[in-house]
């Protein structure tokens, strides 16, 4: 059971870590000739990707999948949450710029 | 007398445990969710503040190495993994397995903060301070905030090995506590990642 167990949290560490090393290519097929330049499909990409991982830590190496239900929805809506402000932040303020 | 070596008896409270278990301290979810909120307040105000000025802000964020962004990224999660497997492993009576675990979290911890400082000097060499601009400001804001959080962590792991050290002062619970507040700190910069290095 513990090798069964250690196992699973080498796999979560992989996930996550090939997930963050997606940024390298999203960083790479954004911007031309290293020139910066703005996206939406870009930011909403970052931000949906880092709640993805923040689930994944809260499920698995926080234990919340062993939880009583509470805490797991709790923590399931507050990612939603997270999730709702930081997007629609970005939507908010690119309507006030323009 | 201390006893590091094999396996420990399972202390009675995990016996006694309930299927279905809140890992830690309710508190410190408490504490979790809170803290995770007021980050996420600055964060919005980052963002709306961000499409305000846009070419400042992508301007200087080109100012920012990626690989720099992506190795403080792995080193945190590298130290999250060895935590999960610190509370893992004095669950089984592994007490010597958790506190090397214990160990390696607090190094990879080191590892973050000493790129994250050299980060810091290489920025400030480049002429961008917390004054130069917003998008500064709310750089080293952001960062400088989120390691003191690495800060205050590592007096929680000091906490977790000298708890674990000795059989008398061992308690599961207090493990899963100090490995939450752990985590909280990796996934706030998950977070900040994001944010900083990445979004356009």
């Amino acid at each position: 059971m513990s090798t069964t167990f250690n196992k699973r949290l080498l796999i979560v560490w992989l996930t996550l870590t090939a997930m963050t090393l997606a940024y390298v290519w999203i960083d790479h097929t954004a911007d031309h000739n290293g020139t910066f330049t703005a996206s939406t499909v870009v930011t909403v990409s970052a931000i949906v990707i880092a709640l993805v991982k923040v689930r994944i830590i809260f499920r698995e190496f926080m234990e919340v999948r062993h939880a009583p239900a509470l805490l797991r929805r709790l923590t399931d809506a507050w990612v939603v949450l997270v999730g709702a402000c930081l997007v629609g932040s970005y939507f908010i303020g690119s309507a006030l710029a323009s | 007398m201390t006893n590091l070596a094999g396996a420990g008896p399972v202390p009675r409270q995990l016996e006694e445990r309930p299927r279905r278990f809140v890992p830690g301290q309710p508190d410190m979810w408490v504490f979790v969710l809170f803290e995770t909120l007021l980050f996420t307040g600055y964060f919005s105000v980052y963002l709306v503040s961000r499409t305000q000025n846009r070419e400042l802000y992508l301007q200087s964020q080109s100012h920012l190495d990626l690989r720099i962004g992506v190795f403080n990224t792995i080193a945190l999660l590298l130290s999250s993994w060895a935590i999960a497997r610190c509370v893992q492993a004095a669950r089984e009576g592994a007490y010597r397995s958790a506190l090397t675990n214990a160990f390696l979290t607090i190094s990879f911890g080191i590892v973050f903060l000493t790129s994250k400082v050299l980060e810091w000097i290489k920025q400030i060499h480049l002429g961008n301070t917390f004054t130069s601009n917003d998008f500064f400001q709310h750089y080293f804001f952001m960062t400088s905030i989120h390691c003191i959080h690495v800060l205050i962590g590592f007096l929680v792991l000091g906490v977790l090995v000298y708890q674990l050290w000795s059989p008398a002062r061992r308690s599961q619970q207090l493990v899963e506590t100090c490995a939450t507040y752990w985590h909280t700190v990796d996934f706030l910069w998950v977070l900040i990642f994001a944010l900083l290095y990445v979004v356009r």
